[in-house]
């Protein structure tokens, strides 16, 4: 009994410490945001002009007989989903623009899917879409609170509450998650082959004859195949990355090292490998400390304000206008 | 009330997540994550690939996105590939080639890319043995045609 207590103190603990609403506030404007930016020109509309023949639906969609939409439709959507993405990144009506933006995120993005390939640069983009969806993330920094300020005639405090830590840190265990399945899939299929052979060198190499999503951004992994310990120390290092991340939950000293580690070995991959990770790494935001940051900036505000201030308080007084 | 329900989506997501990995099973968006984990041995490597026919009859692969859009260099040789595993196979790529010629022309035409227009698309299979300096990415040890279709 004392053991399950004890569980259910360090579950609360973990979700639901107080928070400042400004850091969820600033992970929904920079997420959003970036998305849009990122998805902007992108058009899923052409998906919908191939025959059935290129349509092998994915479980989400197989098991809701979620339809292929015909162009004209997936364009609608796709605007409609946009124009979410905007008005959840400002913050305007911005609860029905988020739960929009999951759910036709989820349509779209998981559209390509059913076109013969399973890729995972966006499902961490779908969880945190859902985890926002159903958060109180517009509370700060947007312009439904600013109108409710207008409307109360003076600014509405917010108090830290868990309401405003849990989405942050559902992002953070849905990324530990992915990195952590991934390690051990590696592991599952490969063991320590997948550290110990060739295997990296191979891929590296392989990775070059325009194979892969996008084209890897250098030909660097080409000098790392031809030397075969730099392959699988680069090798190990991502299994550890993987496996590990999860210690980044808990760890402060793991997060410095693992979160950072994370985005290299993401950037790493698309440098030498090319699968596109991009989506991935908007997400890095959530990871960002909001609190420190705010609390950091504020109190440069307050010092420059309170030298201003002392500043004005001892400068003399400019000389009176001369009469004539 | 919120509180269970935020516990419950909290519980519901880790659970989802840990049942693909325990079960090394993928149902989109949750996943066992298994890109690249399988360890690669083999100094060799096959590939499906487009190429474009000219009207002079000079051919050349359709190895750049921009040529298949929104498929990509590693969508369509697993989606054509997935059809050649069919019995009705014939049929599929029969079907499949005339989309992708027309998408080709439909991106030549928004100038989204610089390709010439296509008098025929073929199919082939490839396999190259692996180069340490990919040198001969454009010279594949075999070629084997697969399919081809003229509009």
């Amino acid at each position: 009994m004392t053991i399950l207590k004890k569980a259910m103190a360090a579950w609360n603990r973990f979700w639901f410490e107080p928070g400042p609403a400004a850091a969820l506030g600033i992970c929904r404007v920079l997420f959003f945001g970036s998305l849009l930016l990122w998805q902007l020109p992108h058009d899923f509309s052409p998906w919908g002009a191939y025959s059935s023949v290129f349509w092998m639906p994915i479980w989400l969609f197989d098991t809701f007989s979620v339809p292929l939409l015909p162009a004209s439709a997936i364009a609608t959507v796709q605007t409609i989903w946009k124009a979410a993405l905007f008005l959840a990144a400002i913050g305007l009506f911005t609860r029905a623009a988020m739960v929009v933006a999951f759910v036709l995120g989820t349509y779209l993005m998981g559209l390509p899917h059913n076109f013969g390939q399973t890729q995972h640069f966006d499902t961490l983009v779908v969880f945190a879409c859902g985890a926002l969806a159903i958060s109180r993330a517009a509370d700060a920094w947007s312009v439904d609170a600013w109108l409710a300020s207008r409307r109360h005639g003076e600014p509405i405090v917010r108090p830290d509450d868990g309401e405003y830590t849990w989405p942050i840190r559902f992002v953070w265990v849905a990324m530990a998650m992915i990195f952590c399945s991934a390690g051990i899939s590696k592991l599952r299929h490969s063991g320590l082959d997948w550290i110990l052979s060739d295997n990296l060198a191979l891929l590296l190499q392989r990775q070059q004859y325009h194979v892969s999503d996008g084209e890897p951004w250098t030909n660097w992994g080409l000098w790392v195949a031809r030397h075969p310990w730099v392959a699988r120390s680069m090798a190990a290092s991502s299994v550890a990355i993987e496996t590990l991340f999860p210690l980044a939950l808990f760890s402060r000293r793991a997060r410095r090292i693992l979160v950072p580690a994370g985005l290299l070995f993401l950037v790493g991959i698309r440098a030498l490998m090319g699968p596109t990770f991009e989506q991935f790494m908007l997400c890095y935001v959530f990871w960002i400390p909001w609190r420190t940051v705010l609390s950091r900036t504020g109190a440069r505000v307050s010092e420059r304000r309170a030298q201003i201030d002392t500043r004005s308080a001892e400068a003399p007084a400019p000389p009176l206008p001369l009469r004539s | 009330m919120r509180r269970v329900f935020v516990n419950l989506v909290l519980l519901g997501f880790i659970a989802g997540s840990a049942y693909d990995t325990i079960t090394d099973q993928e149902h989109w968006p949750f996943s066992q994550y298994p890109m690249f984990s399988g360890t690669w041995t083999s100094p060799t490597f096959t590939w499906l690939r487009l190429f474009g026919v000219t009207a002079d009859g000079r051919e050349f692969p359709l190895d750049a996105n921009r040529y298949v859009a929104p498929f990509d260099q590693s969508r369509l040789p697993k989606a054509l590939k997935q059809m050649l595993e069919k019995r009705d196979r014939e049929a599929q790529i029969r079907t499949a080639l005339p989309d992708l010629y027309a998408r080709y022309e439909q991106l030549r035409r928004d100038e989204r890319h610089e390709g010439p227009p296509l008098a025929a698309l073929r199919l082939y299979e490839l396999e190259w043995t692996i180069h340490p300096d990919a040198a001969n990415v454009d010279a594949p040890d075999r070629r084997q045609l697969i399919a081809e279709m003229r509009p």
